[in-house]
C-alpha cells in the first residue's frame, strides 16, 4: 500500500508554497508575514512598556534610545507592516464577504497606491519629527 | 468550505471553513479606527514622536484614555492569537493538537490582557 496516499502532505504550511502563486497568492503570504511580525512587535512593545513601572529615569532613557537612527530603521519596517496589513485586510475582508470579488485584484492595486502614500507620508513624518 | 471558492490561493482555515473567521474580520475592522487613533494620540501629535514619563502617566489617568487602551489592547490581541492559530491550523493538526493549540493561545492571549490591564493600572496610579 501506497503510504503517500493515505498521509496529507502536511510537512509545509500551503500558504508559503510559492509554486504556480498569482497576486492575490503573494499578496497572502505577505499578509502572514506581516501579521507575524506584527505579533513580534505586540509582544515586544508590551513588554518594553513595563519599563513605566520603574520610575521616570529609565523610560525617558528609554526614549532617547528609542529616537536613534537604528529604532527609527525598525520603526520604517514597523509602518510598511502595519500599512500593509491593514490596507490589504480590508480587501481580504470585503473579498471574503463577497463584496468586490470580481475586483479584488484592482482593489490590491488601488489599496497599495493608497498604502505607498501613507507610508511615505508616515515614514517622514517619522524621520523629522523625532529630530 | 465553498463559502468562498473565489479565494482559490488560501488555504481552508480562511476560505469560510473556520467560525473563527468573522471575528478576525470584526476585530481587523475595529483595529483600523483604534490603532489609528493609539498611533495618532501617542505618537503623531506628540512632540518627539513619544510620551515623556510624566506625560504618560497624565494621559492614561484619563478615564476615557484608560478605557481605549484597554479596549484596543483586547481587541489586538484577539485579532492577533486568532492570526496565529489560523497559520498553524494550516500545517494540519489532529484535533487534539488543535484544541492543544486553541488551549495555549487562549491562556496566552488571557495572559497579555491581564498584564496590560495591570500594567495600565500601575501606571497611572502613578499620577
Amino acid at each position: 500500500m501506497n503510504r503517500g496516499e493515505l498521509v496529507p502532505r502536511r510537512r509545509w504550511p500551503a500558504w508559503f508554497d510559492v509554486r504556480g502563486r498569482h497576486v492575490s497568492g503573494w499578496a497572502f503570504i505577505l499578509n502572514r508575514l506581516t501579521g507575524l511580525g506584527l505579533v513580534l512587535y505586540l509582544i515586544i512593545h508590551l513588554w518594553v512598556l513595563r519599563l513605566l513601572t520603574q520610575g521616570e529615569a529609565r523610560w525617558n532613557a528609554f526614549i532617547a534610545l528609542a529616537k536613534t537612527p537604528p529604532f527609527l530603521v525598525l520603526d520604517t519596517i514597523l509602518f510598511f507592516g502595519i500599512i500593509y496589513h491593514a490596507l490589504n485586510g480590508i480587501r481580504l475582508t470585503l473579498v471574503g464577504l463577497g463584496i468586490g470579488v470580481s475586483a479584488h485584484k484592482r482593489m490590491f492595486w488601488v489599496l497599495m497606491g493608497i498604502g505607498l502614500v501613507l507610508f511615505v507620508l508616515s515614514t517622514w513624518g517619522l524621520w523629522t519629527m523625532t529630530k | 468550505m465553498s463559502r468562498q471558492p473565489w479565494l482559490e490561493d488560501a488555504p481552508p482555515a480562511y476560505r469560510g471553513g473556520d467560525r473563527w473567521w468573522l471575528v478576525q474580520a470584526i476585530t481587523g475592522i475595529l483595529l483600523l479606527v483604534l490603532l489609528a487613533v493609539h498611533l495618532i494620540a501617542n505618537h503623531f501629535i506628540v512632540e518627539g514622536g513619544l510620551r515623556t514619563y510624566q506625560d504618560v502617566v497624565a494621559y492614561l489617568s484619563h478615564p476615557f484614555v484608560f478605557v481605549w487602551e484597554i479596549v484596543f489592547l483586547i481587541v489586538v490581541t484577539v485579532h492577533a492569537a486568532l492570526g496565529v492559530r489560523s497559520i498553524l491550523l494550516d500545517l494540519g493538526p489532529s484535533p487534539r493538537v488543535e484544541r492543544i493549540i486553541n488551549g495555549v493561545l487562549t491562556l496566552l492571549a488571557a495572559a497579555a490582557i491581564s498584564y496590560g490591564i495591570w500594567l495600565s493600572w500601575v501606571i497611572r496610579s502613578q499620577g
